[in-house]
């Protein structure tokens, strides 16, 4: 397993395995949708402009074929900001989960090799974070930093990398104990060779499932802070913004609050049917024993 | 006894970690760059301005001692008083307690209800269509924004069926207070109308909340159900000749209740987490849209209240969970 | 099912249905108004707004009222007074016989409490009342007569004085502590003559009264004999409300879109009155470089006024070009004011000696959409005129303690100016007199000698031509400098059941008067 060799092995066979699986192709499938059309959004939308231009004599029209999904109080076209929106999703996700990635795995990493106050101080700096909401507790961060998109994302961040850290900690102490790895350590290796070598490898899998079903998990927190007025300012078309804007609309504007909403739930399903996937793949000893206290 | 020094070993740190936890607060609230004081002075305040404030607000006492000030009053039991509400923050809380806790329980109840029956269903008709029905739904649960369900909710029956109010607790004043619940309370003091109104209030909020928790017990209620199906003694069972039903009832239901049981009292966490967002749609008034509107209102001795209150509870659910872990699964490795 | 879960569920069922049919068994004799704001306190002397108007209408009395529109004043508790030829001193005489809700006469001595201790709580009116007439002045001549001594002739004070709510002074004074003038017992309790007597109240919930039979004011044949006020934050129940029953009447300045709703609903009527309730951006005038005259007026020709009001109001308001609501005395016809125009915007800004490098912070309220709507409009018209800008937002209390001073108040910041008192010195006066800074309304910090003299002239003059023509040139030389951006002039759409007759409309009191209000059948 810890060859180069091998790694390369492993990969073909996971990604074989997951292609006969139908709904971790259709989680894919719908996050390449995703980045499709946060990519290509200038080019996929019909009036681009509409990310801050206004057109008030065109306010709350229902769809039609001028406006595949109508237009906002503004007069903008809902389509062409939904397909800018999932620019900010993607961004959003992408660096919040990224970044939580960066600091949680090292911290797991290092509370799971050392034993002692070391390791419990930094596994009960995770449960202060773990300890409030994680809405609530980005929801602070967002308002006192004031709202835009890198606060946004720093709030985040800062919520979720206790969720890798207790699984690099958790998975650390597991190998910990297996006996190839106290052999290789009673012979002397490094703490970092045997960290590179035998432990990140093998806390890879779970590193991966945690992330893709973070991503899902991020993008509803980013859009409840949009939904709160807590995320980018106005004009940014925020999917969870538009959703707060169109309330006072409904019933009679149903399509301005039904798209946003639709695409944060094709987006997060995407995530998490691939993250549930690569779980079944990658890991079959998680899939049962999973809790709900891993979302 | 390995359980007993568990619970000794991380109580020893409930203390440290609720400082710990108090300390973040009181930094994101005092020294993170956006400083509130330069925030209410505005971006183009001179320093001079900025550090007038600074005095008139009591902000220029060293940070250290102005966070052992706070925990000192709240030693004595004193969380301070709203800046909104002038009144003290302790007594705000255990006013707005019963709103979630009603909310929270209505949404617990409901998804316990439906959701473990349906996981047991699922797992004995695996591969149906209910079975793979229930699991496109249940991912779907918690895929789907829990403020735009609210929305939605709303949409379809407040305001197109008129079935239900749109939002809030109950229209205009609520029964005498006994328990603060107003299920409770308008049962008690015989006050039909008021209860009725009171569950048709907390029909959406409570579905809307329950909506992932029912998700996500339904897939684990399936998979235990699984695990103990094709376990050995249950086959053993089936090729001994027993009814299938008798087998359901007496063995899997047993163990997979057991294990589900430990699951509820994790849920119970999710949906106070979740009662923020939902509170919030269907303007509940509960801790939750007490701690969003402290927090937008720059409350922040309300904020650090409410930090308190839900972090103490949110370490001791840790605690029995980790606890219970242990007890169930002697396989699991916790520190 | 067992006998017991029977019944169980059948008290369930019998108890929404009656949840749903108990409204319209009281409908005749209740009345029940959504409000948009919490009622977080019932004292009268400590809220000067209209979010919380009905407290002090319906359960207070002052010496005299505003009514109806165009708004009069009209003799309340007070029958007459005189003014002194230096119109320093104000006397007048109380009606006899008028008594508060537990049974006290109200007399001068009450009246004067009430003068002394809005200055001592330092809030609602005070900040007004305090330019007029100092603490310990106000002196009981007799049991029924009052006089007011002023500081300085003041033209305004006649206007003003029905915000001196005449609060019972002997129950007051029961319930004192430590000096406060019974503000911690009055926040929760009340000591008025009106006509409504407080029955309940939650600072959640709202508050409900009763019928005060003993009245000065004779009750017609019919009347309200319970109101209750509540506290309904989101439009969409609002409008939900009136059309289920649930409301019979609620605050008529709801989006159009939901006025719309209610004119289509079967039980509900729509009362529409020109009301005063301008919409304005304030310009912080003090910071560069909204100094410079031609950025301020490049900012006034990037704002699509007709696609605000027309579009996206639906055509509901009216254009107001100077910061004086069109129907009140003192505005100067003849002066247009800036229309939307680009071109204009960025010739203006080739012009400024002062470059706009940075993006300028435009503020709005948060929960009032309207605001983030006309903040979004602005920001637009600025970014094709080359200027970026910052959106932010406040809760209302929040950008009141942001706007006290220069340094802390946003570039642009839009809301509404309303009626407090029938006078243009509601608006331009405490608008761009720079002795008001530090208000709500003058966030403009707009600092100009010359329309210093010329608002203080108004107010020292009784004579209305003279008055007219100060307000009007300084409304000219204001608008010429751009100081801020003037908006719309509201209209009220006043939802109200269909049923109910008697409604008196006022700019200051927006209905929310109930005595005069009865079901027609």
């Amino acid at each position: 397993m810890s060859s180069s060799k091998g790694a390369s092995t492993a990969v073909w066979f996971v990604l074989r395995r997951l292609t006969r699986d139908r709904s971790a192709l259709l989680g894919f499938a719908l996050i390449v949708a995703l980045l499709l059309a946060a990519l290509l959004a200038p080019v996929l939308s019909t009036h681009p402009d509409d990310v801050f231009e206004l057109h008030p004599s065109e306010r709350l029209r229902a769809p039609s074929r001028a406006h595949w999904l109508g237009t906002d109080r503004m007069g903008a076209d809902v389509y062409s900001r939904l397909l800018f929106g999932a620019r900010i999703t993607i961004l959003i996700g992408v660096i919040a989960v990224g970044a939580s990635l960066i600091v949680g795995v090292p911290v797991g990493l290092v509370a799971g090799y050392y034993h002692g106050w070391v390791s419990d101080l930094l596994m009960r700096v995770s449960d202060v974070f773990l300890a409030v909401p994680q809405v609530v507790l980005a929801i602070a961060i967002a308002q006192t930093l004031g709202p835009s998109l890198p606060n946004v994302i720093l709030a985040l961040s800062a919520t979720y990398w206790p969720w890798f850290a207790r699984v690099a900690y958790a998975e650390t102490r597991s190998i910990q104990k297996e006996v190839f790895v106290e052999s290789t350590a009673a012979l002397g290796a490094s703490p970092w060779r045997l960290t590179a070598l035998h432990v990140l490898p093998n806390i890879a899998s779970p590193i991966i499932v945690r992330a893709s079903i973070g991503m899902g998990f991020t993008i509803l927190t980013a859009a409840a802070l949009g939904f709160l007025g807590l995320g980018p300012p106005p004009p940014t078309p925020e999917w969870g913004r538009t959703i707060a804007e169109s309330r006072e609309f409904l019933p009679d504007a149903w399509w301005y609050a039904t798209a946003p909403g639709l695409a944060i739930f094709l987006t997060v399903m995407g995530f998490n049917l691939l993250g549930d996937g690569l779980r079944d793949v990658l890991d079959p000893r998680l899939r049962r024993t999973h809790t709900a206290r891993d979302e | 006894m390995r359980l007993l020094a568990l619970a000794l070993h991380r109580l020893a740190w409930f203390v440290p970690t609720l400082l710990g936890l108090l300390l973040v607060t009181f930094v994101i609230s005092r020294v993170i760059p956006a400083d509130p004081v330069a925030l209410v002075a505005g971006e183009t305040a001179t320093p001079a301005q900025v550090e007038a404030l600074r005095r008139q607000l009591g902000f220029d006492r060293p940070l250290p001692v102005q966070f052992a000030d706070y925990v000192a009053r709240l030693a004595r039991g004193d969380m301070g008083t709203s800046i909104f509400t002038r009144r003290p923050i302790a007594e705000d809380l255990a006013h707005r307690l019963p709103a979630t806790i009603e909310l929270t329980l209505a949404a617990m109840v409901v998804s316990v209800l439906v959701g473990i029956p349906l996981g047991v269903l699922s797992a004995l008709w695996r591969n149906s269509l209910l079975d793979h029905a229930l699991r496109v739904a249940t991912v779907s649960g918690l895929a789907i924004a829990s403020f735009w369900l609210g929305i939605m909710l709303q949409l379809l029956f407040a305001m197109r069926l008129g079935w239900t109010p749109l939002n809030g607790r109950l229209q205009g004043f609520p029964p005498r207070s006994i328990t603060g619940f107003y299920l409770l309370d308008a049962v008690l003091t015989g006050d039909w109308p008021t209860f009725g109104g009171a569950l048709l209030h907390l029909a959406l909020p409570a579905a809307t909340l329950a909506f992932p928790a029912l998700a996500t017990l339904v897939r684990f209620t399936r998979a235990g159900v699984l695990d103990v199906m094709q376990s050995n003694f249950v086959l053993y069972e089936r090729a001994m000749g027993l009814p299938r039903f008798v087998i359901v009832w007496k063995y899997i239901l047993r163990s997979a209740l057991t294990s589900t049981v430990t699951q509820v009292g994790l849920l119970f966490g999710i949906l106070l987490a979740g009662a923020v967002v939902t509170e919030a749609v269907f303007d509940w008034p509960g801790i939750g849209t007490y701690a969003v509107n402290s927090i937008l209102r720059s409350d922040y001795n309300a904020v650090m209240g409410f930090t308190v209150w839900a972090g103490a509870i949110f370490i001791v659910v840790n605690l029995l969970v980790d606890v219970t872990h242990t007890l169930v699964d002697p396989r699991e490795r916790v520190s | 099912m067992t006998h017991g879960r029977s019944s169980l569920v059948l008290a369930i069922v019998i108890g929404m249905l009656a949840a749903v049919s108990s409204a319209p068994v009281l409908a005749q004799t209740r009345f029940v108004f959504a409000n948009e704001s919490p009622y977080d306190t019932m004292d009268p002397h400590a809220a000067f707004d209209v979010g919380r108007v009905a407290v002090r209408l319906n359960l207070y009395d002052g010496l005299y009222r505003w009514l109806d529109n165009p708004p009069k004043l009209e003799p309340w508790l007070a029958e007459s007074h005189t003014v002194s030829a230096d119109g320093l001193t104000y006397t007048f005489k109380l009606r006899r016989g008028a008594k508060f809700h537990d049974g006290a006469e109200v007399t001068a001595e009450d009246v004067r409490y009430s003068a002394d201790r809005i200055l001592a709580v330092k809030k609602g009116a005070a900040a007004l009342l305090s330019t007029m007439i100092a603490s310990g002045t106000t002196k009981a001549l007799d049991r029924y007569t009052v006089q007011f001594a002023l500081t300085k002739p003041a033209a305004i004070f006649l206007a003003v004085v029905p915000e001196v709510h005449v609060v019972n002074a002997a129950l007051l004074k029961k319930h004192e502590k430590d000096g406060d003038w019974g503000e911690a017992w009055l926040t929760s309790n009340e000591a008025g003559s009106g006509s409504y007597a407080l029955t309940r109240y939650d600072p959640a919930v709202g508050f409900i009264a009763r019928r005060f039979p003993g009245h000065f004011m004779p009750w017609g044949a019919k009347y309200i004999e319970e109101i209750e006020f509540r506290t309904v934050k989101e439009d969409n129940t609002r409008v939900l409300g009136m059309i289920k029953g649930d409301y019979q009447g609620t605050g008529g300045y709801l989006p159009n879109d939901q006025v719309k709703r209610l004119r289509e609903a079967p039980n509900v009527k729509i009362i529409e009155q020109e009301s005063m309730r301008i919409k304005i951006f304030q310009i912080n005038n003090q910071r560069p470089p909204l100094n410079d005259v031609h950025v301020r007026r490049a900012i006034s020709y990037a704002f699509d006024y007709d696609g605000f009001n027309k579009d996206i109001l639906g055509g509901s308001v009216e254009r107001n070009p100077v910061p004086i609501p069109n129907n009140m005395w003192g505005v100067p016809r003849d002066v247009k004011g800036y229309t939307y125009d680009i071109d204009k915007a960025k010739a203006e800004l080739a012009l400024a000696k002062a470059k706009v490098d940075r993006p300028l912070t435009i503020g709005y309220l948060q929960g009032f959409s309207q605001t983030e709507q006309a903040a979004t409009v602005m920001a637009n018209g600025l970014r094709k005129a080359g200027i970026d800008t910052k959106l932010t937002s406040e809760v209302w209390p929040t950008m009141v303690e942001r706007m006290k001073k220069p340094e802390t108040s946003p570039d642009l910041v839009v809301y509404w100016i309303s009626t407090y008192y029938a006078d243009p010195n509601n608006w331009i006066g405490e608008m761009f007199h720079s002795g008001q800074w530090g208000t709500f309304k003058a966030s403009s910090f707009y600092k100009n000698p010359k329309v210093d003299d010329l608002l203080d002239t108004a107010l020292k003059s009784t004579d209305r031509k003279v008055r007219e023509k100060a307000y009007q040139d300084a409304a000219r030389i204001v608008v010429d400098e751009a100081a801020g951006v003037w908006v719309y002039n509201t209209k009220y759409f006043g939802p109200w059941a269909k049923s109910l007759e008697g409604i008196r409309f006022s700019p200051i009191g927006n209905g929310q008067e109930v005595r005069w209000v009865y079901y027609s059948k």
